[in-house]
């Protein structure tokens, strides 16, 4: 598979301020790569150091092939990008703005432009600074899809939308992938990431803490189960299961989070008179604020998933 | 060579251009329809020979009587250089350091196109921005010959071309300023600041001979500060303006080039 960008070593400090340390990943043509992390993480500062806008302190980057640092206009020229901050010319309407992109970009054939246009709803003839965020927001997806870019690169691309528009977008990303396209997602929203990505990167105080696919981190992530017994139990049956954690116990009431097989949880329950058993499916919110708040914790994926 | 990046800023700046441009046509016909009525005034001569320190801060030396000495006190040698770096400083902080403050130069920089050739293009729009204004300036100005303000049409052409070249300078000192530090308001504060004191120097040299052999550095000098009205602008001062700008246009292609952007 062909590899669209290629960080390694990637760093970037402002004076003795933190920006990104040793990042090292890779985007593959055709994904869906997200970047998930707190507000003040460092997603934004990896996006411009992708896209040329920074220079790197230490490491690089390649996207199609070419350093950002040396060659950024021939990577914009098949990058499409939506800033997190997106900003417009007070003055100027939507359409000035389309027309001055359309124009340096070439894009004679605006057929693309007027359907993202019809089905984002966008207000074109408004001057800027009468637009809300989310209709700004929408001048800038179709800035950024308008000239049918190989890689799209979009820093929280929904914000300010309403749900309506999150879906149209998810849907118009999900359109764009089954085309071969690539997309790199940056978001601290945690449903979107796990709505629309094939794999992901989480990145804390600038540095990766984790770079996996999303099949392998649900398989990874621990599983709930909440037992109620005739009796009241010792719960240290069940913690001595590899692979079992008790979470709560509480008389007869046990909760135990199971990373693996489910068979020797039931194996040692039955020997108990269970009554009733709930199961909950795995909780990737739960796993992405252990990482959010500690980095990681004891239910963090197998270090073979670690990048960092 | 694509102009795209300077046609758009030349249309955000579109209205404020043509408000300066026909302030300053009005004030100069103004100007020019008041000679006659001053030609002969012999009080207005003997005020600048009293008070020759006064006068040298407004860039007033010599006659004011004559045509050439008319248009240099009350135009060429204040009022249209203070508009024309109004406008010029203005735009060249704002152009890259301002519109990165604002987070609108990211639409620009992330289109294809080189860091090089953005920045060629607004060197192109501010040149473009204090040509029109000295053009406007100087074709109000050829309608005094109707005003027995006559002088030579090189002349004229000379000053122009100096007040013009001397707005890209500055320009593009804001330019570099603003590249360099990432800050509108530091380039604005520091090309303010030099222009400032080069006016000083250039103005006051005539009467204060120590600052004489510093007038050399003065852009003011070479544009409007040595008889450019009524001798033309000579090849080595237009050689000293031209030298100036593409020094500070190889400066800010560099400082450009490693700015961080927004």
């Amino acid at each position: 598979m062909k590899t669209i960008i290629a960080a390694e070593g990637l760093t970037k400090t402002f004076g003795s301020f933190r920006g990104v340390e040793e990042l090292d990943f890779e985007i593959n043509e055709g994904e869906v790569f997200g970047f998930l992390g707190p507000n003040g993480s460092g997603k934004t500062t990896t996006i411009r150091l992708l896209l040329g806008m920074y220079r790197p302190t230490a490491g690089g980057a390649r996207v199609f092939g070419r350093d950002p640092d040396d060659d950024a206009a021939a990577i914009l020229r098949q990058t499409g990008y939506l800033p997190g901050e997106f900003a417009l010319h007070p003055r100027l309407t939507g359409r000035q703005h389309l027309d001055f992109v359309a124009g340096v970009r070439g894009v004679r054939d605006r057929k693309l432009c007027d359907q993202l246009v019809e089905r984002f709803e966008v207000v074109l003839d408004r001057p800027s600074r009468t637009l809300s965020k989310g209709n700004r927001q929408k001048i800038g997806i179709v800035l950024a899809f308008l000239h049918r870019p190989e890689l799209l690169i979009l820093d929280e691309p929904t914000t300010g939308l309403d749900p309506l528009m999150q879906r149209e977008f998810h849907q118009l990303l999900r359109e764009t992938v089954s085309e071969g396209r690539t997309v790199l997602l940056s978001s601290h929203e945690l449903d979107e990431v796990q709505r629309v990505v094939d794999r992901l990167a989480i990145i804390k105080e600038g540095r990766l803490i984790v770079t996996d696919t999303m099949e392998n981190l649900r398989k990874t992530v621990p599983r709930t189960l909440e037992f109620r017994f005739a009796a009241a139990l010792d719960p240290e049956v069940f913690s001595r299961i590899d692979g079992v954690r008790v979470l709560n116990a509480d008389g007869e009431h046990v909760t135990l989070s199971l990373r693996g097989p489910l068979a020797s949880v039931l194996r040692v329950a039955s020997e108990h008179d269970p009554v009733d058993v709930i199961a909950r499916p795995a909780d990737l919110d739960e796993l992405f604020l252990n990482y959010y708040r500690d980095g990681s914790d004891g239910d963090s994926p197998s270090e073979a998933s670690h990048e960092h | 060579m694509n102009i795209d990046v300077s046609l758009f800023d030349l249309r955000l700046r579109r209205r404020m251009l043509m408000g300066y441009s026909l302030g300053m046509a009005l004030y100069a016909l103004v100007i020019v329809y008041l000679y006659p009525d001053f030609k002969n005034s012999t009080s207005l001569d003997q005020l600048v020979k009293n008070g020759p320190t006064a006068a040298a801060f407004f860039g007033i030396n010599g006659s004011l009587t004559s045509p050439s000495g008319w248009l240099n006190a009350n135009l060429y040698a204040n009022f249209l250089p203070l508009i024309m770096l109004l406008i010029t400083i203005g735009y060249g902080a704002g152009c890259l350091a301002g519109q990165d403050e604002d987070g609108t130069l990211s639409l620009v920089v992330t289109l294809p196109i080189t860091r090089r050739s953005i920045l060629v293009q607004k060197v192109l729009s501010l040149t473009i921005q204090a040509t029109l204004l000295a053009l406007v300036t100087m074709l109000c100005v050829v309608v005094g010959r109707h005003y027995e303000l006559s002088i030579p049409i090189s002349h004229l052409v000379g000053v122009s071309v100096g007040v013009a070249l001397l707005g890209i300078d500055f320009g593009l000192l804001a330019i570099v300023a603003g590249t360099w530090t990432g800050s509108r308001g530091t380039a604005l504060g520091l090309s303010a600041s030099i222009a400032v004191i080069s006016y000083l120097v250039s103005s006051l040299a005539p009467v204060i001979s120590w600052l004489r052999p510093a007038r050399y550095l003065s852009l003011f000098y070479w544009s409007v500060g040595n008889g450019q009205v009524s001798g033309g602008l000579s090849l080595g001062s237009a050689g000293v303006l031209v030298i100036t700008a593409l020094i500070l246009l190889f400066t800010s292609i560099w400082t450009f080039r490693r700015l961080d952007l927004h």
